[in-house]
């Protein structure tokens, strides 16, 4: 409560403070296709009056009356001034030219969007324009956003092939991934090997690794924050291309004489077309799709509307023997309204669903799970003064949790018909915070979020022999499932488990210089919902679990502490960063756990708790012929499960033991060069420490078979991983008049064709009797090419 | 659960055997300790009264040459409703026997062995088993439509928690294998399994052809030794696999009364088996 306090009295302060003030508020926009552009700067020439823009290009500012120089700038694009007489509040709505068409030298400027902001307390965030991933040398030349942030200090991943990202050596299902603030609950295709996002269709991403805005909720690790294009209100036009594994094509244009505009983009990938060639094959499907839409209305210069969508499937099916497939499935509607000046809000309907089916003909079943949620939410922005602006707002989401519905296929089928209890489950969200400039070199960004979640009923819940779902047997030292000794039924208005929390956040960034700044941040965010999986990889029939009776809420708090510096004309930045985490209520699986089928979980699992803390620097060059960045982070991940309610010693006696995301080291450059107008080269180098996995100690005969014992849960290490990627871009004789752009892609991923183990098994050799270490290793050398066009 | 693995092993088959090799990988080696393989199987339809139990110890992950037999052990069988003690009779070969064991299903036994003046026990209950209700081949059915398979059909008793263990070994192999199975989806039905090799790129291993003669046994097991049996199994089939669960230490129901720590490896259990064999045609 004290940080409510402390927010509340700085704001009245400032309000008492404001006054014979006039606003100026407007949209910033790209002159050539009026997508409105994140993150660019308004400011008044010679005052501390500035604003950036929000998620939908607008801004408001303040000032006393006067005569001002206003200078908007967004690097990338043409410094724009404008003498201005400010007697009454204003409306500027500017549209910017995109410089480096004008340029006759070759200077490549990153955008500015990725750049640090030395002022802003907003730490730990990083953003990546989809020019630059589109730069980046990709598998097969699927240009994937989930990867192209595993090159960012503090992200990694599981290993090729499998899915999701790691922030801050947290697990993936800690991450909120939001395409057009809809839940994305797999964030692949091709289990794991691509990225469900289009890079064409996308305009914005945002990664915030901690210090996360306490308008985010129901995520400990991080936030991924991806925005797609509103698409091309100026004229039509298209985008594509054609690569090995996929085609893409982009298609947008103005609606309603420029008023609106929409964007429909697709992309598919082909193997299957060529499986049907192949005599061995050709009863086999193995391929991927997406679509993404939007759809924007200006009703007039108050409100906006936008509608905006996408689904994406895999399909899988393995003639005769399996049949399987995923996807998700997102709406989104929103409503821009902007009450005056200085009051911005949107109110969003949304829609998320993820679901998978899986049929195995040889033992004749159909199963099929999903999640869903219906989000509404309504944020709000307020401009106060030159000082300070307030975010806040509220969100509530309706969670109904399938997990899992067997169905035998035909009569003969020895499967019973299986219905898994289907879960239900409210999280209500209610935040306030302000961004405040203290002084000339202080400001802070303080907030707090106050969640709420409920798990409803409309099922039975099962109660255990003295309250235990999970045993430690004394005698064999293992832990057992719970004794069951009744069932309580909920009826569904009836409400299981309620939990409520508070989640301060706090920002501070004071100013060394006009280059360099240090910045601290706490924040507190609790989780909600759980991705159960004992398996090292994220899989699609991982099962999301809601918080109730005997799954707590993981609750997380992250200090962490930067320094900033921005040094010769900004060509480079430096950032660096460190970061201590802790999570309470981490949950891990007993020894020989089964999640498949299961309807009580909480016979599966021990609650512990996790830490994290490392070192991450980032320098960037920014400017000149050759651009990119260096990322090194030094790292710890652990977690510790006691034995608890359960009894006994707990996993791994109770101690502190290595997370499948611990990496001690992990070392990437990315860089790109541009020889002149028609050659551009790119590469990728990384370094990781190898993946926490558990070994074998020993053998015996066991039914005649070689049988392992195994040390204590990730104890050892797979080898190091790293790879070297390289691509070279040409653009044939482009000449500016030219609507159409086409550049051909070269890329060779894996240079060395180093063998990085995505996985090491130990078997028995069934010729020779002997044990054996078998390496799976996933992409080796592989060259690729690709074609990108725009007309 | 069979199901599950089976789909592990496609699902990891289909994306990942291309990029495999064997590696030389540095493992840790822990303490050596006592293995007890005391499998008192009733073989339906025969007296059951010859029995064998084996100790061994365990060795480092990687050893094929160590001597492993444990031959100066006692070893001895009490079953718990009669109290008739059994002695199994030091072989010398690391195997313990003996020809007057009484079998009753249902009824608990306790095993007691004495190994350096340390105390291990266990107790187990005999379970019963159904027949075997046929035995067919077929191309069709299976993983490959091309390849031939051998199917085993029992029905399993409706409304009680049944669990199954099954070994399929052909004639020529080196070792069996092993597949366990729970009534969890399939109660009360007509239970199908099949058994299908493929032909390994390798040559690990090659599909069924005419004349090739498997072995099956059907297992009825306790809950308690199918938890065993089932991670005994994933860990030995997939072990390391991404896909798989973490391989975890696999403790069996046998104790060290004199030192908790020095606990043994293995299982003792008590069941009743079908065996038969079938030659494709």
């Amino acid at each position: 409560m004290k940080h409510i306090f402390l927010m509340f009295s700085l704001c009245f302060c400032s309000i008492l403070m404001a006054q014979n003030s006039y606003s100026i508020r407007g949209t910033i926009k790209d002159v050539s296709n009026g997508e409105t552009l994140l993150g660019a700067t308004v400011f008044l020439k010679g005052t501390s009056s500035g604003a950036v823009t929000n998620e939908y290009g607008f801004y408001s500012l303040s000032a006393t009356e006067g005569s001002y120089t206003i200078i908007v700038s967004y690097l990338g694009y043409e410094t724009f001034t404008k003498e201005l007489q400010l007697t009454s509040d204003q409306t500027l709505n500017f549209e910017m030219t995109e410089a480096s068409n004008q340029l006759n030298e070759v200077v490549i400027l990153a955008q500015e969007s990725e750049q640090v902001s030395i002022k802003k307390p907003q730490m730990s965030v990083s953003k990546l324009n989809t020019s630059t991933i589109k730069q980046m040398p990709a598998v097969l030349g699927e240009v994937d956003v989930i990867k192209s942030i595993q090159m960012l200090p503090g992200v990694t991943n599981n290993g090729e092939g499998s899915s999701g990202f790691n922030v801050r050596g947290g697990a993936a299902d800690q991450n909120l991934v939001l395409l057009d603030e809809a839940i994305i609950y797999n964030t692949s295709h091709f289990f794991g090997f691509f990225s469900v996002f289009n890079a064409d269709a996308i305009k914005d991403i945002k990664l915030y690794k901690g210090d996360v805005p306490a308008k985010f909720g129901g995520r400990v690790s991080s936030v991924l924050d991806v925005r797609q294009k509103d698409g091309n209100s100026k004229q039509f036009s298209a985008s594509g291309g054609v690569g090995l594994i996929s085609s893409r094509l982009t298609l947008e244009a103005p609606l309603f004489k420029e008023k609106g505009s929409f964007l429909i983009a697709g992309r598919t990938s082909y193997a299957h077309l060529f499986m049907k060639g192949i005599e061995d094959l050709k009863d086999d499907k193995v391929s991927f799709y997406d679509l993404n839409l939007k759809t924007n209305y200006e009703i007039n210069k108050d409100n906006r509307i936008y509608l905006s969508g996408y689904f994406g499937r895999d399909v899988f099916n393995l003639n005769k023997i399996i049949k399987n497939s995923y996807g998700n499935a997102t709406a989104n509607l929103r409503w821009n309204h902007v009450f005056n000046d200085k009051l911005f809000s949107n109110l969003s309907l949304i829609y998320s669903k993820y679901d998978y089916q899986i049929e195995l003909d040889f033992i004749e079943l159909d199963w099929v799970a999903d999640i869903k949620n219906y989000n509404l939410k309504y944020d709000l922005k307020y401009y106060l003064n030159d000082k300070v602006d307030l975010d806040f707002g509220i969100s509530g989401i309706s969670y109904n949790l399938n997990p899992g519905e067997i169905t035998p296929t035909s009569e003969t089928s020895p499967v019973n018909y299986l219905k898994l209890d289907e879960k239900r489950a409210f999280e209500g969200g209610i935040y306030a915070s302000a961004e405040h400039k203290i002084t000339d070199k202080l400001t802070a960004q303080y907030g707090i979020r106050y969640s709420m979640f409920s798990r409803l009923g409309g099922q039975n819940m099962s109660n255990y022999l003295n309250d235990q779902p999970v045993v430690y047997n004394n005698q064999l030292k293992i832990y057992e499932r719970g004794e069951a000794i009744s069932e309580t039924e909920y009826s569904k208005g009836e409400s299981i488990k309620t939990f409520d929390n508070f989640e301060p956040r706090l920002g501070l960034s004071y100013q060394l210089n006009d280059k360099a700044s240090v910045k601290a941040s706490y924040t507190k965010s609790t989780q909600y919902l759980h991705l159960l999986s004992n398996t090292a990889s994220v899989t699609p029939l991982d099962v999301w679990t809601p918080s109730g009776q005997y799954v707590k809420p993981q609750r997380a708090t992250q200090y962490a502490v930067g320094y900033y510096k921005n040094f010769k004309n900004n060509m480079f930045n430096l950032e660096v960063e460190t970061y201590f985490k802790t999570v309470d209520n981490r949950i891990d699986y007993i020894d020989g756990s089964d999640l498949i089928g299961n309807n009580t979980i909480e016979t599966e699992i021990l609650n512990g708790e996790a830490r994290a803390y490392g070192l991450e620097v980032l320098l960037k060059k920014n400017k000149g012929k050759f651009t990119g960045w260096f990322a090194y982070t030094l790292s710890k991940s652990e977690q510790r499960t006691p034995g608890g309610s359960a009894g006994g010693p707990g996993i791994n006696n109770g101690d502190w033991y290595n997370t499948a995301y611990d990496r001690t080291h992990d070392f990437s450059i990315t860089g790109s060069y541009k020889l002149n107008d028609k050659w551009r080269f790119s590469s990728n180098l990384v370094f990781q420490t190898g993946r926490p996995v558990t070994y074998p100690n020993g053998q015996y005969t066991y039914e005649g078979l070689s049988v392992a014992t195994y040390s204590n849960r990730n104890e050892d290490r797979l080898a190091a991983y790293h790879r070297l990627d390289i691509s070279a871009t040409y653009v044939p004789n482009h000449k500016p008049e030219n609507r159409w752009k086409g550049e051909w892609v070269f890329g060779i991923y894996n240079v060395y064709n180093r063998k990085n183990a995505a996985s090491v098994s130990f078997n028995q050799n069934s010729d020779t009797g002997i044990n054996e270490a078998t390496r799976i290793s996933i992409f080796g050398l592989i060259p690729s090419v690709a074609y990108n066009f725009k007309f | 659960m069979k199901i599950y693995i089976k789909f592990l092993t496609l699902f990891t088959l289909v994306f990942l055997t291309a990029c495999e090799d064997v590696i030389d990988v540095d493992v840790p080696t822990a303490q050596t300790r006592l293995v007890i393989e005391a499998s008192i199987d009733w073989e339906k339809g025969t007296p059951g009264n010859a029995q064998s139990i084996t100790l061994s110890t365990t060795t480092p992950f990687f050893d094929t040459l160590t001597e492993t037999q444990v031959t100066t052990a006692t070893v001895k069988v009490t079953n718990t409703n009669t109290a008739e003690e059994f002695v199994f009779a030091n072989q010398n070969d690391g195997t313990y026997s003996t020809t007057t064991f009484v079998p009753v299903i249902d009824d608990t036994y306790e095993l007691e062995v004495v190994y350096n003046n340390e105390v291990y026990t266990a107790t187990e209950t005999l379970m019963s088993v159904v027949d075997i209700s046929s035995l067919t081949q077929s191309v069709d059915g299976g993983f490959d439509d091309e390849l031939l398979e051998l199917n085993v059909y029992f029905n399993d008793p409706v409304g009680v928690d049944n669990y199954y263990l099954f070994s399929f070994f052909e004639d020529g192999d080196l070792f069996a294998d092993l597949e366990d199975l729970s009534d969890k989806f399939l109660d009360g039905n007509e239970i199908h399994n099949f058994y299908e090799k493929d032909d390994d790129d390798d040559g690990d291993e090659e599909a069924f052809v005419a004349g090739d003669t498997v072995e099956i046994k059907l297992y009825g097991i306790s809950e308690a030794y199918y938890n065993y049996m089932r991670l005994l199994i994933e860990q030995y089939y997939s072990g390391g696999n991404p896909f798989s669960s973490t391989a975890a230490q696999l403790r069996g129901n046998c104790i060290n009364e004199t030192d908790e720590d020095n606990y043994p490896y293995g299982y003792f259990r008590a069941t009743e088996v079908v065996k038969t064999s079938y030659t494709f045609e």
